[in-house]
């Protein structure tokens, strides 16, 4: 079996409110300064279910993609300790700045370019832009059956068994391989890696592949090709009101207050 | 302690046991000193036999020379035991270093193991292990005296000197007995149990047979005494003994059980009848006695100086280093031949006394742990498969396939080690010196790098120091959010006396942030020249090292100890005992060395020196809560009890537990990040301590105490009225410096938060 691992690299979301800065000019993030980027949770968690069905089965192999800039080698590095095999770097400038669509098309040219794999697996959403859209695009793509938001994947002959999460509950589903799944925090954190595998993870060399290797036209791909423009971005002003309700009694008081609210279109 | 702890020595299964036991096989030349030395003796036997020297030594004994044929038995016994124990110690890794420091070596042998200093901690066990101790000693003097005596042409037991010989020979019979009632009184009457935690066999045999021992001397003595010195007597050669009641009166206890036999009205063949039943039985005693030298923990008499002298010379907060750690094939300690010989000689030298878990926070707390235990399960495991491992590594074989269970994991629970706080306290107890906390943290580092098993919250923590420099997941304060109203806060370039460490801790969490304010104003107070790193700052990594991950510690080490040089720092200030004892002491291990101040010292010495003035009498009663990397493994004591005495009306009242016998708050080695589990947490137990004295506020210098206590208080004392405050003694000294609203001494306005 072969799977891939989409890993993607995001600003921390754990940056500290008051570190949290952007160019309204450009409508961009400006990295918070001393705070690295790391892997989106929930590609740590894919790897993770990759994993396990690799151990079960006793063979396998997992390449980890991430489309990104040079600092994503580390989050493709993250994934290697974890026990994936390969390690590809999607990286050209032509290739930055896309949206959903444009990541799902380039990710998906990569995986026709590596051409066995059996199953794919995303996280449910980035953790930075949380759309969730790449996982879906990615399987409409390559003409896939998918299922999003795992909590549980299984393979048995073939089959891709999935447990998804729903609003009121669970639902499982099996899909004929190749398929795309993205996995969700239900699965659980993701393992602890091993030093002798962090080390090994070290010392491997991340392939590089361009928008040429990919066979894209860069029209197509990368800000070029993008669909989904962004209008406008802020931090959004948090302010607060406060007015005494006046009355003689409680009961006026409260009366007072469901005018208010009515008033208010509250109620 | 938990019964899965103690149970954990009884499932260790006897290695070699697919085939047939296999002989243990030896190595070096073990047997030609046992050879040898038996020889000498039975050459001593013969050679009596043939001069027949019996003499007044051994009056009325016949065949004395067998003497020398148990001497003989015993010493090759002896020889071969240890022989026995040492090759199982050679299973070990090389021990770096031992050699170095060998007159501070020495006199922690003389100090530590005959002085017996840590014995001493508890009174009573001083005074019966002096009295056992000083009674051996010069018993075997005695002995040896009447052997020279006896078998060489020196010839001094006569005159003066006889009498005192008689006298003083008596006089540690005498304390020897005191010291074995002592010891009896304690194994059978007292309430008193942590010996009885472990009790075996061999420990009544032990104290039995030492009493026996004593008796049957006098015993001998009293009858010797009764028809030489008392009565007159003539030997088979015709000699005349005169009667000399004088004499015998200096041996004043034989004569005290001497005399008043006189009323029984004994034959003097009855008296010397009994005289050589009780000769022969106090010979067959002793020498058994001293055989229990190498089968039972009696050893103790030997491998506690011995211990003693391989003690660490360096710092007790340090950790060793792993060298060349890429390299390695085991990262940390998984079996049992990954220990150093000399961590697999602390555990024969281990007497099962209870001391390391009688003070150990994990076990009074009813945690997984207990020091005894682990010691006790990792000698029984060594016993069981270190001969094998012994010999595949002679002969070859794989010696990691060697142990049938797991020594990490199954012989040594995970939780076991996880619940370790490195808090010391069972080192600094520990009466032959047994250093407990490198062994856990070994079998750590093996579970977090080798086997990647780590608690899910201490996973986090460690996550987050390699991702974000820092184990505070989820803070949402920047390294520069305590800075808000100060004014402004001097960077560090290099020109100034000072840097002032704030830490991750200091800066990230909520607590903590008022702590690091005070610091930062009563530096700025005292006029010291210093600067901070503000955002530039990165864990040390202590957190890191002591829950395992020392391939993460290197890594940020290696990484400040640059930063660190690179802005020229010379002088450290820290806010925290663990980072205190990082750069201190650990640091150095990366070229790193620099002076390191807590802020305790330095504000001791600012108030001593009158930069800084308590101009405000705080009107309030404390207590003092030791910070374990503070307290026992830096030994600061003083500096935070100077400084309240010279805060005007502050009122110290101690725990039971203060000084170097402190109780652990329960945070550290890494338990900050950790889930507790057992019956109780420590840090309820430590704060009910504290509630106990009746003071107001409990005080200390580590940023995680007191988030400890805040934690321990709403439990402890659930009425909001009341409550004892936790506090940090430079919050204490901002309040008597500054006053209450902050307002500066000299007038001068100090922004406040
Ligand atoms: S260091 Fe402290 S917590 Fe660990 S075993 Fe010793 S006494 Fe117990
Ligand atoms: S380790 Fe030390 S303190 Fe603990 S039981 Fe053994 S000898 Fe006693
Ligand atoms: S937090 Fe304080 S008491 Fe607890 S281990 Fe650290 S120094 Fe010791």
């Amino acid at each position: 079996m072969h799977f891939v691992v989409c890993a993607k690299q995001i600003p921390d979301p754990e940056t500290p409110p008051s570190a949290f800065r952007i160019d309204e000019a450009n409508n961009e993030v400006i990295p918070a300064p001393g705070i690295s980027p790391v892997l989106s949770q929930f590609d740590g968690m894919a790897a993770e279910a990759a994993l396990r069905i690799i151990e079960a089965a006793g063979e396998g192999k997992i390449t980890v993609i991430s489309l990104g800039q040079e600092s994503a080698q580390a989050a493709i590095k993250q994934v290697l300790a974890m026990g994936a095999d390969e390690g590809i770097l999607l990286e050209d400038d032509a290739l930055q700045g896309g949206d959903s669509y444009t990541t799902a098309r380039t990710l998906a040219a990569a995986i026709e370019k590596l051409g066995d794999v059996d199953a794919v697996f995303c996280g449910r959403q980035a953790a930075d832009w949380d759309m969730g859209q790449v996982g879906l695009g990615l399987a409409e793509l390559l003409g896939w059956p998918s299922a999003i938001i795992a909590k549980d994947v299984q393979i048995e002959n073939g089959t891709m068994h999935v447990q998804r999460v729903l609003a009121d509950g669970f639902e499982t589903v099996a899909l004929p391989l190749p398929a795309v799944v993205t996995i969700s925090n239900e699965i659980g954190d993701p393992r602890y890696p091993k030093l002798q595998q962090i080390m090994r993870a070290a010392r491997k060399t991340v392939n590089r592949w361009s928008a040429e290797d990919l066979g894209l036209d860069p029209s197509t791909v990368g800000d070029a090709g993008a669909r989904l423009k962004l209008e406008r971005l802020f931090i959004p002003e948090l302010g607060g009101d406060v007015e005494i309700m006046e009355g003689e009694s409680a009961e006026e008081q409260a009366q007072n207050l469901a005018t208010t609210l009515r008033e208010a279109k509250v109620l | 302690m938990s019964v899965s702890e103690r149970d954990s020595a009884a499932p260790v299964r006897p290695a070699g046991r697919r085939g047939k036991p296999r002989p243990v096989r030896l190595t070096g030349a073990w047997w030609a000193p046992a050879v040898g030395l038996s020889g000498l003796g039975l050459i001593s036997a013969i050679e009596l036999e043939r001069t027949n020297a019996g003499r007044e030594v051994f009056f009325n004994v016949q065949q004395p020379w067998i003497v020398y044929i148990l001497l003989a038995a015993l010493t090759g016994l002896l020889v071969y035991g240890f022989a026995r124990h040492a090759t199982l110690w050679t299973v070990g890794k090389p021990t770096p270093g031992l050699l170095r420091e060998i007159p501070m070596r020495a006199r922690n042998a003389i100090r530590l193991g005959l002085g017996q200093e840590k014995v001493r901690r508890d009174r009573y066990a001083g005074i019966m292990h002096l009295c056992i101790f000083s009674s051996i000693i010069v018993l075997t003097a005695v002995t040896a005296q009447v052997a020279l005596e006896d078998d060489t042409p020196l010839s001094f037991l006569h005159g003066n000197y006889y009498l005192f010989f008689s006298f003083y020979g008596d006089l540690f019979g005498l304390i020897g007995m005191i010291g074995v009632g002592m010891a009896l009184y304690r194994r059978y009457f007292d309430d008193f149990h942590r010996i009885r935690w472990d009790e075996r066999l061999e420990d009544h045999i032990i104290i039995w047979g030492l009493g026996l021992i004593l008796i049957t001397g006098f015993g001998v003595e009293a009858a010797r005494i009764s028809v030489t010195e008392l009565n007159g007597f003539i030997l088979e050669d015709g000699t005349q003994l005169e009667a000399h009641p004088d004499w015998a009166r200096w041996s004043f206890v034989s004569y005290a059980i001497a005399e008043p036999l006189g009323i029984l009205d004994l034959t003097q063949d009855q008296v010397l009848a009994g005289h050589t039943w009780m000769w022969w039985i106090h010979v067959i005693l002793a020498f058994g006695w001293l055989g229990l030298l190498v089968f039972t923990r009696l050893d103790h008499m030997i491998f506690a100086p011995v211990n003693a002298f391989l003690l660490r010379t360096d710092a007790p907060g340090r950790l060793s280093k792993i060298e060349d750690i890429e390299e390695q094939e085991v990262f940390g300690v998984g079996q049992i031949q990954d220990f150093t010989w000399k961590q697999l000689f602390e555990l024969d030298a281990c007497v099962r006394c209870g001391r390391c878990t009688e003070v150990c926070p994990a076990d009074l707390s009813g945690q997984p742990l207990s020091p005894m235990h682990l010691i006790q399960d990792l000698k029984a495991h060594l016993a069981s498969v270190g001969p094998e491992v012994q010999r595949r590594g002679h002969v070859g074989g794989d010696v990691r396939e060697v142990a049938q269970l797991e020594m990490v994991g199954e012989v040594i629970k995970d939780e076991t080690l996880w619940a370790c706080r490195t808090c010391g306290a069972c080192v600094q107890e520990c009466p032959v010196m047994i250093e407990h906390v490198p062994t856990i943290v070994d079998m750590r580092r093996y579970l977090v790098m080798d086997e990647a098993r780590v608690p899910a919250t201490a996973q986090t923590a460690l996550e987050n120091m390699e991702m974000r420099g820092h184990p505070w997941r989820g803070t949402n304060r920047t390294r520069e959010s305590w800075m808000e109203g100060l004014g402004e806060v001097p960077v560090f370039d290099g020109s100034q006396d000072y840097l002032y460490w704030v830490g991750c801790s200091g800066a990230l969490v909520e607590r903590n942030l008022p702590v690091t304010q005070s610091v930062f104003r009563l530096l700025r107070e005292s006029g010291a020249s210093f600067g901070v790193l503000g955002q530039e700052e990165t864990c040390n990594g202590d957190p890191a090292r002591r829950l395992g991950n020392e391939y993460l510690y290197q890594i940020l080490a290696e990484q400040l100890v640059e930063t660190f040089k690179a802005k020229n720092v010379q002088r450290v200030i820290t806010n925290c005992p663990h980072c205190f004892n990082t750069f201190k002491n650990e640091y150095p291990q990366f070229d790193g060395r620099f002076e390191v101040l807590h802020h305790t010292e330095f504000l001791e010495g600012a108030l001593t020196d009158g930069s800084l003035q308590p101009r405000h009498s705080l009107d309030s009663s404390v207590t003092y809560h030791d910070s374990c990397y503070l307290g026992r493994m830096n030994g600061v004591y003083d500096a935070p009890r100077q400084i309240i005495e010279l805060l005007p009306g502050v009122d110290l009242t101690e725990m039971r537990r203060s000084r170097s016998k402190g109780l652990c708050c329960g945070a550290g080695g890494g338990n900050m990040w950790q889930e507790e589990v057992g019956e109780r947490r420590v840090n309820h137990v430590r704060t009910e301590e504290a509630v106990g004295t009746g003071a107001s506020e409990v005080v200390s210098n580590c940023p995680f105490c007191i988030q400890m206590f805040d934690d321990g208080v709403p439990a402890i004392q659930p009425e909001e009225e009341g409550r004892i405050r936790p506090f940090d003694i430079a919050e204490l000294v901002e309040r008597s410096v500054l006053g209450e609203d902050g307002a500066s001494s000299n007038g001068a306005p100090t922004a406040t938060t």
